[in-house]
């Protein structure tokens, strides 16, 4: 069926960090060449917000994630069939990623009920009783036809302790093979299975083990950022990574503020996607690798540098953060602007991480970097316990010599 | 500034010319060409689109004229006075001339609020009031090319004949001002002040506007701002060509030649042809903005060579039809915009079904890109002296409306999401 037998994806790690468990990697897929680690924006209605496809190409963005339960709303499969797929209907050629829809039905509708049979919701248009079942996400993405597509969970709230989670991961185990089982364009696209097991590390290494029984191409790591401890969120990340094979891509979803993808980088893992950085944009605020600036106080009023001095993108290149605090949130361009800024720094920061680990450097990227990132106050615990548990050391002192320095 | 005529057969043809603007001591002048489409814009900015959006519309088109308004950007004024490299650097344009007018010919501006001292500012901030004192400081600190001067102009059709007279009086008591502060303002000292000629539709007032225009000294200003016919926003695609026309012609005939004529506002294309025709040089580009936000992509055929006799106009697509739903076509066969290379009429349609922000800026790219092309006809017919076939081609339909209303199509839920639910059958 397919033009070629090449496998839909390929993946080989190009150079590791002799310190870390960080790695840099080269993904080919169908429709692009993604370099990891990649930051991955998202384009949850087939459009990220304001941004054009050629603008998102001219940042070198290699792929965009996309939202099967909204696209399988609007436009629908069939008009996405009919498009030749979302790549053609969107009129972007780079690669692209869909999750399976059970996390955004669970966390968008409150109704959603989950039982072996699959996710059971009522539509939000018509109030029809719906169910999501493994069978018909992949179905859907079938239809979407991204690069990557993801198998259909049992999610809980990531908080959630006793039975139920080990329910869920055994169930995500089952579903696992339903989707590999209902996959029709195996050929195109690749499976990611999830893995699962909330916050105890004995179900996350269960769940490891079984997933990697499964012929996959890639591993997700699911289930985290969800208002977790971040104790707990490093620590299932770090069990994780340790056990997926070191040949396959792994994927942890939807993580994307700056420092947690330094930290994550650190731990092994190669793919990220946030709403964060788009949906900040609309607020009126700018990512730095201070964090963010919201454009919207009056000290920026009459600020006339770029948001960021060493920043290329078209909003740095063009704008003062005096021109964009008088128009952001009052003219829809601001958005745009902002966006593009936003989601060019978060390509910017994982490529700094990727050549970084080329040149064996990413220690020393990771120190300067939580050094700005954290400029004058204390480093987290947790940042420093989990760069720790793969060997890379913060001065302890740095904190206080800047504070001084500040005072 | 500088304006030329380079060639005008008869009165009626309309006149080719260029105006060229001094740029800083050594830059050289830049050359416009009139009839002009001035680039409108809010807050600064080409609505919708970033600065390096509009350069992929405007590739091979420059240089162009920014329409800046007082009422998208009053607040920058004191910014401004802090930004050493100008306001078309400051808001993205660098290099790019500009004008700076009172009110945003994209919006209805309310009616109301003018007194002897003061005319009524509209901004996002609600009703503000600017008297000629205030009006010329803000000038200064936004040192414009171009800008007008200040005038009542809350005029229109319906307006008696007592209001029209006041916003003459009033106008005129405004630009005494102007005109004297003018040679002051040190900023302004390289600006280039515009007169804003008002009257409604009386040619008894319009005359004595361009009177009290025409008593100033040559050099004291350098062009004119036809203004008080509508109240902006989409009341200028709805203009009546039979009094619009004549009170036009009018005032045209009475100006001198030497000086541009500017009309702002969304005059329909066929208006556009018979207002170029008498003899005015610029407009700008909000037709193509209004479009845009009703969800309208401009589709007129301004094609002269087409050889198929009579053929049907369709001025818009209307992006909010559920017939679009699949219509995998480019908003308009064979055009090169970047809209119509890369996205079809079912993904503006699909952008417009899930209120993305992405379906405007696809809209404006396309708006921007047609009414640039219709421009650039404009001047090659006139160029061969076929202005008049042009219009014959816009009007060849007589069932075609041009005017643009609001849509109030308001997003109808129910009967979507099918597709979701089709594939769990
Ligand atoms: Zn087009």
């Amino acid at each position: 069926m397919s033009p070629s037998k090449i496998p839909p994806l390929t993946y080989k790690v190009v150079a590791e960090c002799s310190v870390s468990k960080a790695r840099a990697g080269l993904m080919t897929l169908r429709h692009s060449e993604v370099d990891t680690p990649v930051f991955m924006p998202v384009g949850t209605q087939g459009t990220l917000k304001g941004v054009l496809p050629d603008q998102l190409i001219e940042m070198n963005c290699q792929i965009l994630l996309g939202n099967t339960y909204h696209l399988g709303m609007r436009p629908g499969i069939e008009t996405l069939r009919r498009a030749g797929g979302l790549h053609s209907f969107m009129g972007w050629p780079r690669a692209i990623l869909t999750d399976s829809g059970g996390f955004q039905m669970v966390s968008l509708l409150q109704l959603a009920e989950i039982d072996e049979h699959g996710v059971k919701f009522r539509s939000p248009f018509d109030n029809s009783e719906c169910m999501l079942t493994p069978e018909h996400s992949i179905q859907i993405q079938n239809a979407i036809g991204a690069d990557i597509m993801m198998q259909l969970d049992d999610v809980v709230k990531t908080t959630t302790t006793g039975p139920r989670v080990e329910e869920a991961m055994e169930r995500t185990i089952r579903w696992v093979d339903r989707c590999i089982e209902a996959h029709a364009r195996d050929d195109d696209q690749s499976l990611f299975p999830i893995v699962q097991g909330g916050l105890e590390t004995p179900l996350r290494e269960r769940c490891v083990s079984a997933l990697i029984e499964r012929r996959v191409r890639g591993f997700a790591v699911g289930g985290l950022s969800g208002g977790e401890s971040k104790d707990d969120f490093w620590r299932m990340v770090h069990v994780c990574t340790d056990r997926l094979p070191r040949d396959k891509p792994r994927y942890l979803m939807g993580v994307g503020f700056a420092a947690d993808l330094v930290v994550c980088v650190a731990l092994g893992i190669d793919m990220f996607d946030c709403v964060f950085p788009t949906r900040t944009a609309r607020f009126g605020c700018a990512l730095v690798d201070r964090g963010q600036l919201n454009l919207k106080q009056q000290k920026y009023k009459h600020d006339m540098q770029p948001i960021d001095k060493e920043c290329e993108c078209s909003t740095c290149l063009r704008y003062t953060r005096s021109y964009l605090h008088h128009i952001a949130t009052n003219e829809s361009v601001s958005c745009s602007l902002l966006s593009v800024h936003n989601v060019a720094y978060q390509l910017r920061l994982m490529r700094g991480m990727r050549e970084a680990v080329h040149r064996n450097e990413f220690p020393q990227f990771v120190r300067d970097f939580m050094a700005r990132h954290f400029e004058g106050e204390p480093l987290p615990t947790w940042i420093r316990e989990a760069l720790a548990a793969v060997h890379i050391e913060l001065p302890p002192d740095i904190v206080d010599e800047q504070a001084a320095a500040q005072s | 500034m500088k304006f030329v005529i380079n060639k005008q057969i008869s009165r009626d043809s309309g006149r080719l010319g260029q105006l060229l603007i001094q740029r800083g001591e050594g830059a050289g002048q830049l050359q416009l060409r009139t009839p002009l489409l001035m680039q409108t814009t809010k807050g600064g900015s080409i609505p919708y689109l970033s600065g390096n959006v509009f350069e992929y519309v405007s590739k091979e088109q420059q240089p162009l004229l920014l329409q800046l308004t007082l009422s998208t950007m009053d607040q920058m004024a004191e910014s401004l006075l802090q930004y050493p490299s100008g306001l078309s650097a400051y808001v993205g344009y660098p290099g790019y001339p500009n004008v700076l007018l009172f009110r945003d010919p994209c919006e209805t501006t309310p009616s109301g609020g003018n007194d002897r001292d003061v005319v009524p500012l509209y901004t996002r901030h609600g009703k503000g009031s600017i008297t000629a004192q205030r009006y010329m400081e803000l000038m200064d600190s936004f040192a414009p090319d171009l800008y007008q001067g200040l005038c009542d102009a809350d005029t229109n059709a319906d307006s008696s004949k007592k209001r029209v007279q006041k916003s003459v009086d009033r106008t005129e008591r405004f630009m005494d001002y102007c005109y004297e502060q003018h040679g002051k303002l040190d900023r302004l000292s390289k600006s280039t002040l515009l007169a804003p000629i008002v009257g409604g539709y009386s040619t008894y007032a319009r005359t004595q506007s361009i009177k009290h225009a025409r008593q100033q000294p040559a050099n004291s200003f350098g062009g004119y701002v036809l203004e008080g016919f509508h109240t902006n926003g989409l009341s200028a695609t709805h203009l009546e060509a039979s009094k619009l026309l004549p009170i036009v012609k009018h005032c045209v005939t009475e100006l001198d030649d030497e000086k541009p004529r500017m009309m702002c506002g969304a005059y329909t294309p066929l208006m556009i042809l018979e207002l170029v025709r008498l003899g005015v040089d610029m407009f700008d580009t909000s037709y193509a903005y209004c479009a845009a936000v009703n969800y309208k992509a401009l589709t007129f055929n301004f094609e002269l060579n087409d050889e198929n006799g009579c053929p049907k106009q369709t001025p818009f697509l209307d992006i909010t039809d559920d017939t679009l739903k699949e219509d995998f076509r480019p908003l308009v066969a064979n055009c090169s915009c970047l809209a119509c290379q890369k996205h079809t009429r079912a993904y503006v349609h699909h952008l417009y079904k899930t209120n993305e922000l992405l379906g405007p800026i696809l809209l404006m790219v396309h708006n921007l890109h047609h009414y640039m092309a219709f421009f650039e006809t404009i001047h090659k017919s006139m160029a061969s002296d076929k202005l008049s076939e042009l219009a014959k081609l816009l009007n060849a339909d007589s069932t075609a409306d041009y005017s643009i209303a609001k849509n109030v199509k308001v997003i109808n839920k129910a009967g979507m999401g099918k597709g979701f639910v089709s594939a769990t059958n």
